[in-house]
């Protein structure tokens, strides 16, 4: 919305005349369907038709796969169909499928709640850093802190798996020194409430259910293991948005900022009430991808724990490799890819309500 | 506007007749790949005659006696990237088939193999020949995509071991060969055995009493996986199973598993016994090889293995150590499966035969620690490996490692409650009862 469209008299007038212009100007406008506009469509053609062929059919292919029993070794079509069944299974019948799914949510779900924040700050810490005009070695800090990124993520994830080995890197420096990250299953949560004198589930929360799952066990918090894969993945992700984050900074004008120098505002003022703030579509940008990133989470867990320890790393995404490849059932697969399809438009949509632009509405 | 038009038309018809030469680029090669097969015959007769081998000729006598003609026919066999001294032995193998035959066979291992089988049975164009895991049997099977072995392609199908024949056995119906098989046993520290005055333990009292003897400040008895892959052995030693023999039926709730579980549970409880995990390693056999492990249960695999990675390292090879109800193994295998809807059932078949042959068994396993799956090549395998003997002796009674389709989850489920049950965090009872549960819900 700009401001043209604020209904005062004196812009009405001005909206008046905007929309004459732009009646007259209809003719030459891009109309998709004169001459200019079927060129256009030509040029288009051939990534669209990319896109038709290799996203647009397997997604609704999936979506009607999802409605079937189907195997995955038959022609998918030859099947039967099931109407809701195997979306019935995963949300409303007690049994051992509902409880994967619901134990591959809360594993992602604290996954995500952890790496996101982490990583946009971290991201938004170093960009700003970098940013600096006086810091020397700019680019060999940016490429340091991008190199992550480039690497591959199986490789990544098979140094990550002798780090955290009992005797690996992690523990030698860190003063515990037994903890076997990746094979631990116990919850964080569960560990830090032990430490506190907590160790049984207190009873409403042990006969309380949702989805076949405790609400004890929905408060495991991430497992130890997850929590390594966290620090893995924040550690590979953060030169990504750093990048987006440097770009977004330089849009910011150096007048703003010594203006805000000039009238004594400190660093971390001027971080948090110029820089922040107009960095705010970029942050939303930042935060959209890391919430579709985190939901799809896949190559560590298949590269590092395969679900394990104990189903503590199963995350949807792996499920549906899982239901779909090791275990025959690609319908359940197709049906988790959908559902969790359906969870991150919800979580995106909810975070550009909450972080929408209210001063602009 | 006209010519315009006209344009985008020309365009079009440029588009359409880039598509039909594209879709036409495999008619092409198909046409140029028989002509060149056409020709072909020839030159692999000179060769042949210019080898002129007496078995050959043999051979050759018998693909013409079975009357498949085999002269040009384009296989393809699938398979999963192994070592790569592997790969090579099956591509020779190959292509001693072809010079043999005149086909033109190839070898394809596949990275990502499950996915790229399932995607090609759907799209309904398969490979001619495919690796078929035992696990994989009964999903394959049910969704309809594997052909039985028809009568008489096989040449002495009561050489293969029964064992392994009924693990590719579904409701009578045999479907297709085993390629090789391996088993478990109990891999030891004869050093360490000596040294502590013991002998190899070969019943779970001994076992428990070994593993607790050689068991030291920064070594642990035994060791090996924390999953169904292993522990079922007890569980058969115990006379049961998670499932009954017809997989129809949750077994574990018995008092056998009960025995079977609270034995493993109580050597974990007493620290005799540790997960690979626990004492930082990957596998069983990285325990044993790296001395963080006096004994371990494995398959044949570990011998290549420790030959590689700790070629220093003694080690003998024991039978499982026998339980309550005697003994009990895992036989772990994969066959050679055509598909139902294959292009050329008989080439296929013959390529099966070719490889699964008595003589075909013994030239694959040859030099490697997979055991062939006939009987008559059994005493050749011995021969070059002495000193695994106790796999070979496993075999006799070996249960098949398969679940029903669509039943798998229960493996994890038990795997799960398993690890649990030997951190400690629940008992015997518990983990009879989760896996009960999800039985279930999934049979």
């Amino acid at each position: 919305m700009t401001t043209a469209t604020k209904p005062t008299a004196e812009a009405g007038g001005l909206r008046a005349r905007l929309r004459k212009l732009q009646q007259s100007n209809q003719p030459q406008r891009a109309q998709i369907f004169n001459r200019e506009g079927l060129w256009g469509w030509i040029f288009v053609s051939p990534a669209l038709l990319g896109m038709i062929v290799f996203l647009a059919i397997p997604i609704g292919m999936s979506v009607l796969v999802s409605l079937r029993d189907w195997g995955g070794i038959t022609p998918p079509f030859e099947s039967e169909f099931v109407g809701a069944d195997n979306y019935r299974e995963l949300l409303f019948d007690d049994n051992i499928r509902r409880k994967d799914f619901a134990i591959s949510l809360r594993n992602n779900l604290y996954y995500v709640l952890g790496v996101v924040p982490v990583q946009t700050f971290i991201a938004l810490i170093l960009a700003v850093v970098l940013n600096q005009k006086r810091l020397k070695g700019k680019s060999f800090f940016r490429t340091a802190y991008y190199f992550p990124s480039i690497t591959s993520s199986i490789a990544v994830s098979l140094i990550f798996l002798f780090m955290f080995q009992t005797r690996g890197a992690v523990n030698a420096l860190l003063p515990i020194q037994d903890i076997n990250w990746l094979v631990n299953p116990n919850g964080i949560i569960h560990n830090l409430l032990g430490v506190v004198g907590v160790d049984e589930a207190p009873g409403w929360m042990e006969n309380n259910e949702f989805m076949s799952l405790s609400l004890w066990e929905w408060a495991s918090g991430p497992s130890v293991a997850m929590l390594s894969i966290m620090i893995l993945v924040t550690w590979t992700t953060v030169g990504t948005f750093m990048l987006i984050f440097l770009a977004g900074l330089q849009n910011i004008p150096v007048s703003v900022e010594e203006a805000a120098e000039l009238d004594g505002a400190s660093w971390w003022q001027r971080f948090r009430f110029v820089t922040v703030p107009m960095m705010k579509p970029t942050i939303v940008f930042v935060i959209s991808l890391g919430l579709i990133g985190t939901w799809q989470v896949f190559d560590q867990i298949f590269a590092i724990s395969f679900g394990g320890p104990q189903k503590s790393t199963l995350t949807p995404a792996f499920l549906t490799y899982f239901q779909t490849f090791q275990n025959g059932e690609a319908s359940l697969g197709a049906a988790i890819a959908v559902l969790l399809f359906f969870i991150i438009m919800a979580f995106t949509v909810l975070q550009r309500w909450l972080m929408r632009d209210k001063d602009r509405l | 506007m006209k010519n315009y038009w006209m344009r985008i038309a020309a365009l079009l018809f440029a588009f359409a007749l880039i598509a039909a030469a594209c879709g036409g680029g495999d008619d092409d090669a198909t046409e140029s790949g028989e002509s060149s097969a056409a020709t072909d015959p020839p030159e692999t007769d000179e060769a042949m005659e210019e080898e002129e081998g007496a078995m050959e000729e043999e051979e050759e006598a018998m693909e013409e006696a079975a009357g498949v003609d085999l002269a040009g026919a384009e296989l393809q066999l699938w398979g999963w990237a192994s070592s790569a001294a592997e790969d090579t032995q099956l591509t020779s193998l190959v292509a001693q088939f072809n010079s043999d035959t005149g086909a033109d066979a190839t070898f394809e291992p596949q990275p990502e193999y499950d996915v790229a089988l399932q995607a090609s049975l759907a799209a309904g164009d398969p490979p001619d020949v495919f690796y078929v895991d035992s696990g994989k049997l009964p999903d394959l099977v049910d969704s309809g995509a594997l052909a039985p072995v028809p009568d008489g392609v096989l040449s002495d199908p009561d050489d293969i071991y029964s064992s392994l024949r009924d693990v590719f056995t579904i409701d009578g119906t045999w479907y297709c060969p085993p390629k090789d098989f391996s088993t478990l046993g109990l891999v030891y520290d004869p050093v360490a055995l000596t040294e502590a005055g013991l002998e190899v333990p070969t019943t779970w009292e001994e076992l428990a009493t070994v593993a607790a003897a050689l068991t030291t400040a920064d070594r642990v008895g035994l060791s090996f996986g924390a999953e169904y892959a292993r522990a079922g052995s007890f569980l058969f030693q115990a006379g049961t199973d998670i499932l009954t023999a017809d997989g129809t039926a949750v077994a574990i709730d018995s008092d056998g598993a009960r025995q079977a579980l609270q034995y493993l549970a109580d050597l974990y409880a007493a620290g005799s016994v540790a997960s690979p995990g626990d004492i930082d390693t990957g596998w069983g056999g990285e325990a044993f090889g790296s001395g963080a492990a006096a004994m371990t249960i494995e398959g044949n695999w570990i011998v290549g293995f420790l030959g590689n990675e700790f070629p220093d390292r003694d080690f003998a090879v024991a039978e499982l150590p026998q339980g309550p109800q005697g003994q009990g193994n895992f036989a772990f295998t994969v066959c050679y499966g055509v598909a139902s809807n294959a292009e050329n059932p008989e080439q296929s078949w013959a390529l099966v035969e070719y490889l699964t042959s008595a003589e075909g068994a013994a030239a694959w396993t040859s030099g490697f620690q997979v055991m062939p799956a006939r009987e008559s090549a059994a005493a050749g395998w011995l021969a070059d490996n002495p000193e695994l003997s106790a796999f070979v002796d496993g075999a006799a009674y070996a249960s098949r490692f398969q679940f029903p389709s669509g039943v798998g989850d229960i493996q994890g489920v038990f795997d799960d409650a398993y690890q649990r049950l030997i951190a400690g965090d629940i008992t015997v009872d518990e983990l009879i009862k989760e896996v009960v549960d999800a039985g279930d819900d999934l049979l």
